[in-house]
């Protein structure tokens, strides 16, 4: 087990090598300039030059991606070119607000779109059925900033029931803090519950479908047994792996939940650092989320076989 | 089970309803919560900074002079100056009895230290290059003649020194005690003379100013950056809030009391909101569309002069901004002290001339690349008309939308061939062509390269004659419009939208907010 | 029964896309593009079906035409991102080896990117336009595809028919593709309308975010991005596109189902 686990982290290496490089190049790729930027249409060529001197951003490309490699193994992810924070601290409490909320919402869809989805697949082709799929694919259909703005619409200002800006983060108040998260997770809820609930049906159909499932049903266990014993740690398995590739790809797509109810998260720092053209931010950004999500798919790699004994890791 | 007594509901209600006022009441603190679109870069004034970051600082820190509501510069911590020596030395009197944030007394020493610290090519200072071999003049000479009086000597003369020195994008060249950076020379926090003091900072959500008790205010009345400056309230805190849906919803449900650069498309919905009152006043901004006069179409004049001519720029001004702003073809915004008779003759649309120029020039009908972007609702909507009604003239536009770091990027090197852009505001006139003028050769953002009216400019930067420099602005401008070497369409306004409990509040030509004088009821 | 509702429901949806899309090529009530400065912000009525936007363009007309880019965006995607999927996994699960091992590693280097941020990157680099768009969308999307390919290569290449071929005399290559292709034909196909879906979102999010295809062209993501300032005072300016992306979404979705039931008649059956 520990050597397969040594195995598996060993050939992440590569792989992140290779997204660094990507990261870095790409960034370099984009046209615009961060000092341009910072110091807007007032500036002169003079001063550019200065800064850029300043940030060591005139040396040769190669050179800089030497010298941020170097200090990434160290864990030095550098400083922000805009305020001069350091970066990992900054990508790490942003990170906390993003993973909050994708951990929440996903948790409680989960927890609403494994027994749907069982109850759907059970009663397959059902009028229940229909509703349940059709509910659900209607759900993940919405964009999700166009719900969160009709939730904010309704509930923030029409209603008035829920704070409409701000944030606070957990360690100051915890009860307060958990108000102003309400809707971005009510928002990432109600479309993950779509697309969970999906994935939770396929995978219970599979197993209904299974000889040991009509082998049950056969000997005579009730039918509630069948579901509750034999189906649903059998569908968890699949949707779990999917739930793992979900997590990572909804880093990406958190960042448009974040702008909408302006949290400050991780999807909205790289989306204004990107446009800020602040390198170290946006390398310490794409770099973390690559490694959070390779770390996501091998913790469900090794928790598959909890939930199929069938499988074995090596 | 018993009926409940109705006197042991009361008691349980009123405990509940006492927790929820109690909070309420505890704090009897006077907070003005206000918006920033992005969080500062920091707190070193005039350095590392931005538009927003100029904002807040500006209620910490003053400098020497400032200026006032109509762009002409006024004492602020120097009582009085004179000048001397062919218009080379300033000697400033400072006023007595100034306090720092730190209860200190404010001294020429600590004016020639900062002004040191400005000039030392560490920090950075945003004026540094002002200063120095392309700039307005060298400084040769600081020194404290005693505790009240501060003098500069400059290498020569020039109309432009003390409004480079009011300058907000530079700090205001802001006095502020030593202890604001340590021992080792890094920044730490602005202890200046302001009617505020640094508050809480917490990155990527909010900034907070504090009252300072003992500021020494000045007793003419708040005008521009000058004058008056009392507290009117405990704390300031800027939110930072980057989505503008966010903020108006904020506004409009009471966790905010001022939105300060509203964008007009949020102007209609507001205005009819009983809870909220707008403020609209000019700007020193500057909206339009540039032309690159070395691209192999657009060299020709006659093309842009019939582009000029289809426009109907009132209309255009009174759509996009809603209203709030009135079309100006020159470049001197209209609230300049110079904006003067001369400056209101610009293009006036006439589609016959324009068809006859465009023959006459032989367009066949070639797209024109139009670069904008989204950042700036207004430019876009700008170039969606200018697109428009050009089309109505048979000019195919095309318009590119880049994102702001790559349009600034293509501004820079020259590299367009046309686009909608919004300059920030310049505080004098000579700036504001300036920022316009210069030879392409060396500085490829420059948009008018005209060597008579270059000479012209140098004139106006080092006279200090109103009469002078009027009369060649004034050509200036006959030529700006002769020459189409871009149209300006309008110069903005500032609008800002409040909750109605807050009063005293006042936009001004700089468009940023001023929260002193200003009181939440 | 459900396959039947799926399709009916989906497919009655997705011809009102493509029949507006179509329609929108060659005539739409007025121009999405023309400015009409005095019909600012109308509301529906009879002359304007869905009223006005804030430049007084009528939004039925932008709505078709945005149907048109939007469509033909997802379908160039997907095609360069199955296309190129394609050929990467049939190459690598054919060539296994080191040239199997780098290319995997490569692709799973760029599924470790979300793919809207990667999108947004790329954006930038190549120029906010239909091309870059779809460029930058289908290179999110690449690995995927390249994954499951190979995958069905892999289980293929082992399976007696291949022995058979080879034996009768047919190059490796050739046995590959006329086994692996068909194989390969259904998950591709379910991938492929799940990405149409996930293009559209894409294309709004990063519309909203500030890129995706620029104004004035009309996308439905633009066009919900636009309405975001007149969300309470132009509600059907925001409603419009929502509504739209949402139902073709749901149609797409539907279909994608009932072709997955198809293709797969084990789940088609309780």
């Amino acid at each position: 087990m520990l050597g397969y686990l040594a195995r598996r982290l060993a050939m992440t290496v590569p792989t992140l090598l290779l997204v660094a490089i990507g990261v870095f190049t790409l960034v370099r790729l984009i046209p615009g300039d961060p000092v341009q930027v910072m110091l807007g249409d007032a500036a002169d060529p003079a001063q550019i030059a200065q800064m850029r001197a300043q940030l060591g951003l005139d040396q040769p490309i190669p050179l800089q991606f030497v010298h941020w490699l170097a200090r990434l193994l160290t864990g030095d992810f550098g400083h922000s070119i805009t305020d001069n924070l350091a970066v990992l601290p900054l990508i790490l409490e942003r990170f906390q607000v993003s993973a909050v909320i994708v951990l929440v919402a996903v948790g409680l869809a989960a927890c609403v779109a494994v027994p749907a989805g069982l109850i759907a697949a059970w009663r397959q082709n059902s009028a229940l059925d229909l509703a349940v799929v059709g509910s659900a694919t209607l759900l993940l259909s919405i964009p999700s900033f166009w719900l969160g703005l009709l939730l904010l619409l309704l509930f923030g200002l029409k209603l008035k029931w829920l704070p409409v800006i701000g944030y606070v983060p957990f360690s100051e108040n915890f009860w307060q803090a958990m108000v102003f998260m309400l809707l971005p997770i009510a928002t990432l809820t109600m479309i993950e519950i779509g697309v969970l609930t999906r994935m939770a049906r396929a995978a219970s159909i599979e197993v209904l479908r299974l000889e040991y499932v009509t082998h049950a049903r056969a000997k005579g266990v009730p039918e509630w047994l069948v579901l509750g014993r034999h189906v649903l740690p059998n569908a968890f398995a699949p949707t779990w792996t999917l739930i793992g590739l979900v997590l990572g790809h909804l880093l990406g797509g958190i960042a448009v939940i974040e702008t909408v109810f302006t949290l400050p998260g991780l999807g909205r720092l790289l989306v204004d650092s990107i446009f800020a053209r602040d390198y170290p931010v946006v390398q310490g950004c794409l770099l973390f989320t690559a490694v959070i999500y390779v770390v996501v798919n091998l913790i469900v790699d090794l928790c598959y076989p909890l939930f199929d004994p069938r499988v074995t890791v090596a | 089970m018993h009926a409940r007594r109705p006197s042991d509901l009361v008691v349980v209600g009123l405990a509940l309803a006492c927790l929820f006022v109690m909070p309420v009441r505890a704090a009897a603190e006077t907070v003005l919560r206000t918006r920033l679109n992005a969080d500062i870069r920091s707190t070193d004034p005039g350095t590392n900074r931005d538009a927003n970051t100029d904002g807040v600082v500006a209620h910490l820190v003053e400098g020497l002079v400032a200026f006032r509501e109509d762009t002409s510069v006024g004492p602020m911590l120097a009582e009085s100056w004179s000048v001397s020596n062919e218009g080379k030395t300033y000697t400033f009197r400072l006023r007595q009895g100034v306090k720092f944030h730190n209860g200190a007394t404010m001294t020429a020493e600590d004016v020639v230290w900062s002004l040191k610290r400005w000039l030392d090519p560490a920090t950075q200072w945003r004026c540094l290059s002002e200063f120095g071999p392309s700039g307005i003049a060298r400084i040769e000479k600081i020194e404290a003649a005693d505790p009240q009086t501060v003098a500069v000597t400059l290498d020569q003369p020039t109309a432009l020194f003390l409004p480079t020195l009011a300058r907000p994008d530079c700090g205001q060249t802001a006095v502020i005690h030593r202890d604001s950076v340590g021992p080792d020379g890094k920044w730490i926090a602005p202890i200046g003379t302001g009617p505020f003091k640094l508050g809480e900072w917490k990155r990527g959500q909010h900034i907070d100013v504090i009252r300072f008790d003992g500021y020494a205010s000045r007793s003419e009345p708040r005008s521009g950056y000058a004058g008056a400056k009392t507290a009117e309230v405990d704390r300031v805190r800027f939110n930072v809030i980057p989505d503008s849906s966010a903020a108006k919803a904020g506004l409009l449900s009471g966790s905010l009391d001022v939105i300060s650069a509203l964008g007009v498309p949020d102007l209609d919905d507001l205005k009819s909101r009983p809870e909220v009152q707008i403020s609209v006043t000019p700007a020193l901004g500057l909206t339009g569309i540039l032309f690159q006069t070395r691209d192999p179409l657009l060299k020709d004049v006659r093309i842009r002069r019939a582009i000029a001519l289809c426009l109907d720029t009132a209309e255009i001004a009174d759509v996009v901004m809603q209203g709030t702003a009135r079309a100006n073809n020159s470049a001197l915004p209209i609230g300049s002290p110079f904006y003067g008779e001369v400056q209101t003759h610009g293009y006036t649309q006439n589609i016959a001339e324009a068809k006859k120029l465009l023959v006459e020039a032989g367009y066949r009908g070639q797209p024109i690349k139009m670069i904008a972007n989204k950042r700036y609702g207004f430019v876009f909507d700008s170039a969606v008309l200018v697109q428009a009604m050009a089309q109505g003239l048979g000019v195919n536009i095309e318009i590119e939308v880049l994102d702001w770091a790559t349009q600034l990027d293509r501004y820079n090197r020259g590299d367009y061939q046309a686009m909608a852009f919004v300059y920030s505001a310049r505080l004098d006139a000579s700036l504001s062509f300036e920022m316009l003028m210069g030879p392409k050769a060396t500085q490829p953002r420059k948009i008018w390269d005209n060597p008579e009216a270059q000479e012209m400019l140098r004139q106006s930067m080092m006279t200090d004659d109103t009469a002078k420099r009027q009369a060649l602005f004034d050509e200036m401008h006959r030529r700006f419009i002769k020459d189409v070497p871009m149209i300006v369409l309008f110069n903005g306004a500032e609008l800002a939208a409040l909750r109605k409990n807050v009063k005293g509040y006042a936009g001004w030509l700089y468009p940023q907010p001023r929260f002193w004088g200003v009181s939440v009821q | 029964m459900r396959v039947r509702t799926n399709t009916a429901i989906g497919g009655v949806l997705m011809a009102l896309v493509l029949g507006a899309a179509a329609t929108a090529a060659f005539w739409t009530p007025f121009d999405p593009l023309r400015v009409n400065l005095r019909a600012r912000l109308q509301p529906p009525s009879s002359l304007y079906w869905l009223g006005t936007d804030e430049f007084g363009r009528d939004v039925l007309s932008r709505v078709m035409a945005g149907a048109a880019t939007s469509v033909v965006v997802a379908l160039l995607t997907v095609t360069l991102a199955i296309g190129f999927g394609v050929m990467v996994g049939v190459v690598t699960g054919y060539l296994r080896g080191w040239t199997d091992r780098i290319i995997m590693a490569i692709n799973d280097a760029l599924l470790a990117f979300p793919g809207i941020l990667l999108a947004l990157a790329i954006m930038i680099v190549v120029g906010a336009n239909k091309f870059g768009l779809v460029l930058a969308l289908g290179l999110a999307y690449i690995p995927s595809v390249a994954r499951v390919v190979r995958g069905t290569v892999l289980s293929i290449r082992e399976k007696e028919y291949i022995e058979a071929s080879r034996v009768i005399g047919n190059s490796e290559l050739y046995s590959m593709l006329r086994h692996v292709l068909p194989n390969a034909v259904a998950p591709v196909a379910v991938l492929a309308t799940s990405m149409f879906g996930w293009v559209l979102l894409a294309e709004s999010a990063l519309s909203f975010l500030g890129l995706g295809v620029p104004p004035p062209a009309p996308t439905w993501g633009n066009m919900l991005a636009a309405s975001r300032p007149y969300m309470e005072s132009a509600v059907w300016l925001g409603m419009a596109p929502g509504l739209c992306i949402a139902l073709t979404l749901l149609g797409i979705n539907l279909l994608g189902d009932s072709l997955r039931d198809r293709l797969d008649p084990r789940m088609a059956h309780g």
